[in-house]
């Protein structure tokens, strides 16, 4: 009888995660399969398999140089990216969590950049880059910050730094509001019982805050990493990848190759080892997750 | 200890303001340049302040670019995705949440995993099974992909919150009579409501702040969501910021105000676990 209640409960169950199951089946493990497929496949322009050439994607890119160029850009671009988001969220979240007239005002308007849509950002960062109508370089100027600011979105390096702190300013709020809830999370009796050991601010960060908040490290720069390896709005919409390719990362060079060029083969190949990189960091997430919870 | 907590007081000041200053340049630059009249817009050095305010801007932006249009084709892309969403991941919710079963930890597993991957990564198989579903350029295409890549986060979101709440209501509920859909209808649901809100909202916003699948879906101009249509303003014109700034405004400003309304419950539903300890 009660064997039977199982199994009337587990047949609800089944039941109840079909559509959404049989749903990402079709849309998305399905795809990632004929993405593995077409990898192996020579293709025409429009996409359709035309014939196996086993390994002659993967070789083809392995050849090209810029290929290698492009890696390295995506490993430096998330590496960068996620620490500088790490280190601004960590002071963002330090200052908020102290006890200040206006703290939710301030609260409030920390969420609103990761409110905005990137798309949107991306565009309004657009025009603050503009040389010479823009605000950015006009105030740098003026204010005396910098005397002679770049032209941003013109050549390779200046285009490469102006993406990633587009795409770091987008990311800031996220990593603040997890880094507080974080932090709020901690007892103020352990702040009370380093003050009566007479321990310095430095200690009590490094001994309270730090260790305590390492689970929620953890996780926050992981799925930052993810977030940011696969970042393609802000690219995209600010130089395309140029000029000439050199701000574009491994997902903004899969869509090019893709929809730009029509080489689906190389780019499904691309697709496959982003998707291996993203598989082995989500596995490293998702343990994380669920050995922060039990 | 209290001296040392105010004198921490004043100098934390001057950092917010800095912090902030940087966080919310691009939209006070978003903002000064909606009001500002065209010649105003090129003018070298520019101006912080727009020194005549032109209201006139948000006027012609309704009625020389079909903003209406993306206005409208936003909205039935984001309420077709949320009702989608809303009817797969309610009962996946309901059984993550409520049921034990085998093999109930690696589904859950699997949804986080999916959470992850980059919308790049099966596009161009997603193009070939859309053009193949005849949906090319239509809206649907946008309601189907935003629905699933928004799916694995709702359902994990909302198994949460179902969770948070105690079974013995459902169970009350049960021995007074009630089937067991009702007894989820009429009582869990309700609630739920807040963590039902919640989830709704993320979908909503997520579809109307998408990007990259109506740049590949979408050809005809009618049918651009708002993200789409305002890209297409650089380059398709001469771009007119002003005009630009102006429509990004009216874009952002729904989205902010409900998004403001959510973030708690998003913080914990992303990070998860490792906040709650």
């Amino acid at each position: 009888m009660f064997r039977k209640m199982i199994a009337r409960e587990a047949k609800i169950a089944f039941w109840c995660l079909l559509p959404a199951v049989a749903f990402l089946m079709v849309f998305m493990f399905y795809p990632i399969f004929y993405v593995i497929l077409m990898s192996f496949f020579k293709t025409n322009r429009l996409g359709n398999l035309v014939s196996y050439t086993g390994l002659g994607n993967y070789r083809f890119l392995f050849r090209r140089p810029e290929f290698w160029t492009i890696i390295l850009r995506s490993c430096v671009w998330t590496a960068l990216a996620v620490a500088v988001k790490t280190a601004f969220g960590l002071v963002i979240a330090l200052s908020l969590n102290t006890d200040f007239w206006g703290r939710k005002v301030a609260r409030s308007l920390v969420v609103i950049p990761w409110a905005s849509s990137v798309p949107i950002s991306a565009m309004l960062w657009q025009w603050t880059y503009n040389n010479d109508f823009g605000l950015l370089n006009h105030t740098l100027k003026t204010l005396g910050i910098w005397k002679n600011p770049p032209v941003w979105l013109a050549y390779p390096k200046p285009a490469f730094f102006a993406n990633l702190w587009v795409d770091i300013w987008c990311g800031i709020p996220f990593m603040a509001l997890v880094f507080l809830a974080g932090l709020q999370a901690i007892p103020t009796e352990l702040y009370e019982a380093a003050d009566i050991d007479g321990a310095s601010s430095f200690a009590k960060f490094r001994f309270v805050t730090l260790p305590l908040l390492s689970g929620v490290l953890t996780v926050a720069t992981l799925l930052s990493t993810l977030w940011t390896f696969n970042d393609f709005n802000v690219i995209y919409i600010l130089t395309k990848g140029g000029p000439a390719n050199s701000t574009d990362i491994l997902i903004t060079y899969i869509y090019k190759y893709a929809f730009q060029y029509l080489r689906f083969g190389p780019a499904a190949s691309m697709a496959v080892i982003t998707f291996i990189i993203l598989l082995a960091v989500s596995i490293i997430y998702a343990r994380a997750y669920f050995r922060e919870r039990s | 200890m209290k001296a040392v907590v105010s004198r921490g007081k004043y100098f934390i000041y001057p950092i917010v303001v800095f912090l902030l200053l940087i966080l919310l340049f691009p939209f006070f630059v978003m903002v000064s340049t909606a009001f500002k009249p065209l010649e105003e817009v090129y003018a070298n050095p520019p101006h912080w302040i727009p020194r005549e305010v032109r209201l006139q801007n948000f006027v012609d932006i309704w009625s020389k670019y079909p903003l209406g249009a993306y206005f409208r084709n936003s909205f039935i892309i984001a309420a077709g995705t949320t009702l989608l969403n809303m009817a797969l991941c309610i009962p996946a919710a309901y059984a993550a949440a409520r049921i034990n079963f085998r093999s109930k930890s690696l589904v859950m597993y699997l949804f986080l995993v999916v959470q992850m991957f980059s919308p790049v990564i099966v596009i161009i198989s997603l193009f070939k099974i859309i053009s193949s579903l005849g949906l090319l350029d239509n809206l649907f295409a946008l309601v189907l992909t935003n629905g699933v890549f928004t799916l694995a986060f709702s359902i994990w979101l909302l198994s949460g919150y179902f969770r948070s709440i105690p079974k013995e209501i459902e169970e009350a509920s049960l021995i007074d009579g009630c089937s067991r859909l009702q007894s989820v209808v009429r009582v869990l649901l309700p609630v739920a409501m807040p963590g039902l809100v919640t989830t709704i909202i993320y979908t909503f916003i997520t579809a109307w702040n998408e990007f990259m699948f109506a740049l590949t879906f979408i050809t005809s101009m009618e049918k651009r969501p708002l993200t789409l249509g305002l890209y297409n303003f650089i380059g398709r014109w001469t771009v007119q910021w002003h005009y630009l700034m102006a429509a990004a405004l009216l874009a952002l400003l729904p989205v902010v105000f409900l998004f403001l309304f959510i973030e708690k419950e998003l913080v914990q539903g992303l990070a998860g676990g490792a906040i709650k300890g």
